[in-house]
């Protein structure tokens, strides 16, 4: 047994031929080839120099694997002036077989790929988005709506605000600015009581109005254009092209950055950055779209970019649509003033009828 | 005298060490984690091999040091493999959580039990990818068993813990314990653990009903302040429970006639969590510093006017956006830095110089057997951002 003898009696190397753990000691013999031979002068391999490659040891050991023997086949040589003396006949020592890598391969490729995703999800997902959400069918969406409505609901209150007056005034708005903006009618506004002043649209067409939204307007005006700017991501199919690319750009950055651990912050700022940046369009077209409506009401669109000023002077940013500060409020209101014009057409309510529309929340 | 009068009459007492030098270690995450910025990540599949192949290599045991095998390439293929299967996953999850909210809302909850059971999977198949690329004495160990076998008595047992207030962990780490190493084997020697739920309960439970009160008592006493004075407790209490897991783990290991017997102190591992987050304060101070006197810089370059210090102008300041992305993405590779040199080199080095093998003498001739494992399993444990050993 090799443990018998003290150990600094050391042999000149020591061999496992890779299918037992038998720890062989043996003597190297240089010739044409490597020769392993046991102390009592058994041969028990042969060895080309050619095929030995260096394996991971502690530092001080030469340990080698041979391309040609059995796969854990080991030969490991502790003496510093034996190892010198098989370094030098060895050619392919540390040639990096196909399991070892080369980090500058690694670093290019890795960038390359990056490079791609990052590409993809700036310029390519935003394309599939536009293309792919008006394939859904519209019972998806509706479906999508219910789910989204009931979580809007739990989180910000569920009551529906429904004086008939009030309920009366709004339909002759929402009718308004449902046929000026070219929408079928599967349209349709609710008004929730809530203290939160905004608004969303949700898939499928439905909008969500709260009521401290037409506490804070000022007329019908500003009120038209908000229900006009969210008619515009519904006639754009905004939430599900955001649906589609917020989704698939999380998925491809979480992917991309994987667990590089503390990663969540950087998946979240870029996310953020690329997701933003997508939504910031969809706002752009959707103020574009109330503007329109308006001009094509006969009233001024600068309606909507006061109103939000407003709100976003008295509250900071909010998680839903109308007040989301994508674009900079002062920005759109700019835009909005810049194309302030004498009403041409009339009215949109009456007096009493928007003085109704204000009421709506209150119980009778 | 000499010293082997000393040792007892068992056939081969052998203990384990670690050479590794830790200046080589620190340069390779150093650099690693490096490399892992500028690749935005995909190098950790080599950084990872790479320590491993450190650790092993260094890991010395009865004369020989072991090997890793392991290659970046295998991870790498293991995490496309696990991405190809957790992609449609995700749309599936994403579709059945709107069928499941149209029915009552904030209902898909239950869902993440899924996850859970593939990341146990993932616990297992990595362990077993590991275990097959570990060879000593030119034999490697080996692994059989179902992944997903493991990982529904690993869910069921997490649930027991669950409705136990984590009373049963032990005797859960035991009995998952077991099922792995009876199913690992180094060649033709078979694995199994002898470690008991029981003992290690008896050993730890103060820690386990100490953490409770800590978490408990200043919540019911409304005394928030409480939860302050008693928060630097927990990495000890977590330190001291580490420690003893380890010792009990590795006491219970088992391959054939070999034993192995840990005698790690039970205050090894503190000094070595309480480095690493004095270090990680010590870096986020660094980190602030270095924030306060970039927007210095910046606020006096471009000519402030009025107030020096406006948040919120230095919000939309690209230069400082640009500033903190850098410091922050340095102070990551800093962290992780830390936690490879203390809680994963020097915390192996502490378990690996404190235990004893007995019986080696029944592993000095055992014939090679056993397939090797494919990756898919650490592919999960990256995607699904899960650890175990
Ligand atoms: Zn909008």
């Amino acid at each position: 047994m090799p443990h018998d003898l003290p150990s600094h009696i050391a042999p000149e190397a020591i061999y496992f031929d890779g299918t037992s753990s038998r720890r062989h000691r043996v003597t190297l013999s240089f010739g044409e080839r490597l020769l392993l031979q046991n102390l009592e002068g058994e041969t028990l391999a042969s060895w080309a120099f050619g095929d030995l490659r260096r394996a991971d040891a502690p530092s001080g050991i030469l340990r080698l694997s041979n391309v040609a023997a059995p796969p854990l086949a080991r030969l490991e040589i502790r003496d510093p002036g034996l190892a010198a003396q098989l370094t030098a006949l060895c050619t392919g020592l540390d040639d990096t077989g196909p399991a070892r890598h080369s980090t500058a391969r690694i670093v290019r490729w890795s960038v390359a790929a990056a490079a791609s995703v990052l590409l993809i999800a700036v310029f390519g997902l935003p394309l599939i988005a536009e293309r792919l959400a008006p394939l859904l069918p519209r019972s998806f969406e509706q479906r999508l709506g219910v789910v989204v409505e009931q979580q809007v609901k739990t989180l910000l209150g569920d009551r529906v605000c429904d004086d008939p007056a009030g309920q009366a005034a709004l339909a002759k708005l929402v009718e308004a600015v449902r046929s000026a903006g070219g929408l079928d009618d599967h349209v349709a506004v609710v008004v929730l009581s809530s203290g939160i002043p905004n608004a969303v649209a949700l898939p499928g067409g439905k909008v969500l109005l709260f009521s401290a939204l037409l506490a804070d307007a000022n007329d019908p005006d500003e009120i038209a254009a908000v229900i006009a700017h969210e008619f515009g991501h519904v006639a754009h199919h905004d939430n599900m092209k955001v649906l589609i690319h917020n989704g698939s750009a999380s998925f491809l950055i979480g992917l991309l950055f994987g667990d590089l651990s503390g990663s969540g912050a950087l998946v979240f700022a870029t996310k953020t950055l690329i997701t933003s940046s997508y939504s910031r369009e969809a706002e752009h077209d959707a103020d574009t779209f109330s503007i329109e409506v308006m001009q094509k009401l006969g009233r001024s669109p600068k309606g909507l970019g006061e109103l939000l000023f407003r709100l976003t002077g008295k509250q900071g940013g909010s998680a839903l649509d109308i007040v989301a500060s994508h674009p900079l409020t002062e920005d759109r209101r700019d835009r909005m003033r810049s194309l302030d014009a004498v009403p041409t057409g009339p009215p949109l309510l009456t007096a009493a009828e928007w003085q109704a529309l204000k009421a709506i929340c209150k119980r009778s | 005298m000499n010293e082997m009068s000393s040792v007892p009459q068992v056939p081969m007492v052998r203990s384990g060490s670690f050479c590794g030098s830790r200046a080589e270690f620190r340069r390779l995450v150093l650099r690693g984690g490096l490399l892992e910025l500028i690749t935005l990540g995909f190098y950790r599949f080599w950084l990872a091999t790479d320590m491993r192949r450190h650790l092993w290599a260094n890991t010395t045991l009865d004369g020989d040091a072991a090997e890793y095998t392991g290659t970046g390439k295998e991870l790498l293929l293991g995490f496309l493999m696990a991405v190809a299967i957790l992609a449609p996953l995700y749309i599936g999850y994403f579709l059945l959580g709107i069928e499941a909210e149209s029915l009552q809302t904030f209902a898909s909850v239950p869902l993440v039990a899924l996850f859970y059971l593939f990341s146990q999977f993932a616990i297992y198949r990595a362990r077993r990818y590991r275990l097959t690329r570990t060879v000593w004495r030119g034999v490697r160990f080996w692994m059989t068993g179902s992944g997903w076998a493991y990982a529904l008595r690993a869910s069921l047992w997490a649930l027991a813990v669950l409705l136990t207030f984590g009373l049963l962990l032990p005797w859960r780490t035991a009995a998952l314990e077991r099922y792995k190493m009876n199913h690992s084997h180094y060649g033709e020697l078979q694995g199994r653990f002898e470690g008991r739920g029981l003992e290690l309960f008896k050993r730890g439970w103060w820690i386990w009903a100490l953490t409770l009160a800590f978490l408990i008592v200043p919540s019911l006493l409304w005394l928030p302040y409480l939860t302050i004075v008693v928060l630097p407790a927990l990495p000890v209490l977590f330190a001291l429970y580490r420690a003893m897991e380890w010792r009990w783990w590795l006491s219970g290991l088992r391959f054939g006639a070999v034993r192995l017997q840990s005698a790690l102190p039970a205050t090894a591992l503190i000094p070595l969590y309480l480095k690493a987050i004095g270090w990680s304060a010590l870096l986020l101070m660094g980190f602030s510093l270095y924030l306060g006197l970039g927007g210095v810089v910046i606020t006096l370059l471009t000519g402030g006017e009025g107030e020096l210090f406006r948040p919120e102008a230095l919000q939309n300041n690209i230069a400082m956006l640009v500033l903190t992305g850098i410091g922050y993405l340095l102070l990551i590779v800093g962290f992780n830095a830390v936690m490879r040199i203390y809680l994963l080199r020097d915390l192996w080095a502490k378990v690996v110089n404190t235990t004893t093998v007995y019986g080696l003498d029944a592993a000095a001739e055992v014939a090679a057997q056993g397939e090797l494992a494919t990756a898919l399993g650490e592919g999960f444990a990256d995607g699904l951002d899960v650890a175990g050993f």
